[in-house]
């Protein structure tokens, strides 16, 4: 309850400064012009429609690929070794490391571009598409889907796995096909944890900032990539436009944790 | 299905192998397909070079297991709390535990920087642990709302109607019960509080480097064996970690009945 209301203060502390508000500067009267400022900026539409692209891309795609490999664990009795190496070693695995091994994998210079240039399908560097640091921001999205399918089929796997020994042997006798059973009573069932899984992949792709930093392009930036650039200015009072940033971007992933529990609820009441 | 299931797992791991590859190149010009030269230049830099790695990987380890400490015991209750009794205001602390997960951890650490700084607690590793339990407990709690509800409250009941006193069915009945939730909590807290580099960054400022911390810089640009060094103890040491919890499941008697995680 306390760290839940130091949490909140940290939020609160951080959105009253977007207005403004800032004691140890010695600012005291709440302003909308850095909320202004950031909202008139030029690049601001263009880094708020690649973060929610990229993070929208990088959840629906994990929460597909991730059920997916919840099911097939669970159908093909995977054992304790390979859940571990399947889930278990790249929920372990840093977002940073996994970064690092999409950069060495994919870059101009990297493994696949050595393999395609010895098979003779390119010719030098230059050719092979980017991928690091596209606008299009796919080495971002393939380290988020390498990181959490793994984290939604562990978010899933157990109930699926109940579900599956309760209900299946019954839909299978009443004549339904493994395929079917599993879109027909598997997944309505499991579906809070899978809209759960959804969400904090959604948010977590939407608002951190580590990844992008380190493969997306300049241009467009993600949001929270704008926004520490702002806030480690040396200007101090770009803080506030950092936090104005900030406050952006919580008001749209509030928006969409609010839809969601509109879903959750209609879902329950539905029951 | 299998054959999906096996290149799953080469996708998982031909990452991984490079990064274990790269640690130890020490030339590997384009276009040749395999390095030219190997060394452990890479970890002898980071263990005996300028700055030495140790120091840092002993505080990284030991603010995670602060974490995963105060995450369990945290979120024990609090899945208490949430599974089996009814409150005023329930459903506001239920949405209040999901919250970090909501609110993008970046405004969270802009927002406590300057507070924590006032209160002296920028800087120091108090203030690295408490940041890092706000941001790891979700998952805690979680975990344990989940076990706790497949659980139920029958055995002990049980324990209670068979004579049990209430401290007697908390060692004997409540606490092995919930052993692999409990664990499962844990590792999820330490893996969330070592890889955490931003976070870190604001609220350790610069006199709290932590491992994490440490290797950010060298993964965006430079020495790429260096960084893949880097990368390759922190998956090391996360797995012996991890690998310790499950020794410790194992010793306590809790075989297969449900895997840490799973």
């Amino acid at each position: 309850m306390l760290l839940a209301l130091l949490f909140a203060y940290g939020v609160l502390n951080g959105i009253l400064q977007g207005f403004g508000i800032m004691p140890y500067l010695g600012l005291t009267t709440p302003t909308l012009e850095y909320y202004t400022e950031a909202l008139t900026r030029s690049d601001l539409i263009s880094s708020i429609l690649f973060s929610l692209y990229v993070a929208a891309a990088s959840s629906v795609l994990a929460t597909m690929g991730g059920v997916t490999l919840s099911a097939v664990i669970t159908r093909l009795r995977v054992g304790r070794t390979g859940r571990l190496a399947s889930v278990q070693i790249p929920i372990m695995t840093a977002h940073t490391v996994v970064a690092l091994s999409v950069i060495s994998l994919f870059s101009g210079s990297g493994l696949l571009a050595r393999v395609l240039n010895s098979i003779g399908v390119i010719g030098s560097q230059a050719d092979f598409p980017t991928v690091v640091g596209s606008s299009q921001g796919w080495a971002i999205i393939l380290v988020y889907l390498w990181k959490e399918i793994p984290f939604v089929a562990f978010s899933t796997f157990a109930i699926m796995g109940s579900i599956s020994d309760r209900f299946s042997e019954a839909a299978s006798s009443l004549g339904a096909s493994p395929l079917r059973t599993f879109f027909a009573v598997t997944v309505p069932l499991s579906s809070p944890a899978i809209a759960k899984s959804f969400l904090i992949v959604f948010a977590f792709a939407f608002g951190s900032y580590e990844v992008p930093l380190l493969l997306g392009s300049t241009l467009p930036r993600a949001l929270p990539v704008l926004a520490y650039i702002e806030y480690s200015s040396p200007e101090l009072l770009d803080r506030a436009h950092a936090m104005a940033l900030n406050g952006i971007m919580s008001f749209i992933t509030l928006i969409l944790a609010w839809l969601y529990l509109r879903i959750i609820q209609r879902e329950r009441r539905g029951r | 299905m299998r054959v999906f299931f096996g290149i799953y797992l080469l996708v998982v791991f031909v990452p991984l192998s490079t990064i274990a590859v790269w640690a130890f190149v020490d030339r590997w010009p384009w276009p040749n397909l395999l390095p030219s030269a190997l060394s452990t230049r890479g970890l002898a830099e980071i263990f005996n070079g300028h700055a030495p790695i140790g120091g840092v990987l002993a505080r990284s380890i030991l603010i995670a297991v602060a974490v995963s400490v105060l995450c369990i015991v945290i979120a024990s209750l609090s899945a208490r709390a949430l599974v089996f009794y009814e409150f005023l205001g329930k459903d506001l602390f239920r949405f209040a535990t999901i919250l970090p997960f909501i609110v993008p951890a970046a405004v969270f650490a802009m927002g406590i920087q300057v507070a924590f700084l006032r209160v002296g607690l920028g800087g120091t590793m108090l203030g690295v642990i408490i940041a890092h339990t706000v941001v790891a407990l979700p998952y805690a709690i979680g975990i344990m709302t989940d076990v706790m509800a497949a659980a139920g409250p029958r055995l002990e009941e049980q324990s209670r109607v068979l004579g049990a006193s209430r401290r007697q069915t908390l060692v004997h009945v409540t606490v092995p019960s919930l052993l692999p939730g409990i664990l499962a909590s844990a590792s999820m807290a330490y893996i969330v509080s070592f890889s955490q580099y931003f976070l870190t960054l604001l609220v350790g400022g610069g006199s709290m480097k932590t491992f994490a911390v440490v290797m950010f810089p060298f993964l965006s640009s430079g020495d790429r064996t260096i960084a893949a060094s880097y990368s390759l103890v922190f998956l090391v040491s996360t797995f012996a970690v991890f690998l310790l919890f499950e020794w410790i499941l194992k010793k306590l008697g809790m075989r297969e009945t449900r895997s840490l995680f799973l």
